[in-house]
């Protein structure tokens, strides 16, 4: 019983973990180095981590979705999808997709002459899924180094989130010392009581079972 | 069509809890009318206190307040628009 609760109460903050990994926005510092558009497949599971832009797109099972590619400080590859979320989740209401293509075409640098971008984004990178972060905005910095800002959207929510998850545990607590604990102490007192009468029986039964016995 | 969707959900949501804040908000100005009225000496009738008290209540700022719980949101998704899109 006590495994089972404890296996329920960390899948439950595993997945709500990772949903607001998910879903909150990250920052990277990037150089920007390719535009690309890319029809893709859209018909199995992996749907999940592609936008609706608009109604039309439910119904297709392929869209062409455009992508911005990027080079980490450290070398590394990052590819973003460039979608608009539209009215739908995740509420970023982004509309912008053509602009911010054209922004992130004008952005692109080489190598032997870098300029870095912040580029906000959310979603995960996966190679199996095909999943890729979209990119919501990008602004310059001065360099790989440049600071990335506070993440003020992320704080906020997240303390609002902490907040009323306190509020909901401090009421449960009150409420289970308040209803709940007593009951079971009375269950438990009323249990102990009948465990106590039978021995009692027993040992009446043993003590003249023992009569029987020779000395 | 998703902006309806989106409207039509927030609105059921929101109202529900517009709807049981101004209950609340209500029955505890209820509760404090009551009390006053039981802690002092009054001369009319304690029901005639309270529904005197109500209608103040009705007409009082601390109401119209809850209607940010439709004003605020709508804010914020401007915001985020604004935010996103245009700046």
């Amino acid at each position: 019983m006590r495994y089972i609760g404890w296996t329920i109460l960390i899948t439950f903050w595993v997945c709500l973990a990772a949903f607001l990994h998910y879903t909150l926005p990250h920052r990277d510092i990037v150089r920007i180095v390719s535009t690309y558009e890319e029809r893709q497949q859209l018909n199995d599971w992996t749907r999940i981590f592609w936008s609706r832009p608009d109604e039309q797109s439910d119904a297709m099972i392929t869209r062409d979705v455009q992508f911005i590619q990027g080079v980490r400080a450290n070398g590394k590859p990052i590819v973003y999808r460039n979608e608009d979320t539209g009215w739908s989740w995740p509420p970023y209401f982004k509309f912008d997709t053509a602009n911010l293509y054209t922004e992130a075409a004008d952005a692109v640098s080489t190598r032997a002459a870098p300029e870095w971008y912040v580029v906000t984004h959310y979603g995960w990178r996966n190679e199996f899924f095909s999943a890729f972060p979209n990119a919501i905005s990008i602004r310059q910095v001065d360099g790989p180094d440049a600071s990335k800002g506070i993440y003020w959207v992320n704080i906020i929510i997240l303390a609002l989130l902490f907040a009323f998850f306190y509020a909901i545990w401090v009421r449960w607590r009150r409420f289970r010392q308040a209803r709940i604990d007593p009951k079971l102490e009375e269950l438990q007192d009323s249990w102990e009581a009948a465990g106590d009468a039978v021995d009692e029986k027993r040992g009446r039964f043993r003590r003249w079972l023992d009569t029987w016995k020779s000395k | 069509m998703a902006l309806v969707r989106l409207l039509f959900i927030a609105f059921v949501v929101l109202s529900v809890i517009y709807l049981s804040l101004s209950l609340y908000s209500r029955a505890r100005a209820r509760d404090r009318l009551e009390a006053e009225y039981d802690a002092g000496d009054f001369d009319i009738p304690r029901d005639a206190y309270v529904r005197a008290g109500l209608m103040e209540y009705d007409s009082s700022l601390r109401r119209k307040l809850i209607l940010g719980v439709y004003i605020v949101p709508m804010s914020l998704v401007c915001l985020i628009i604004y935010l996103v899109n245009f700046a």
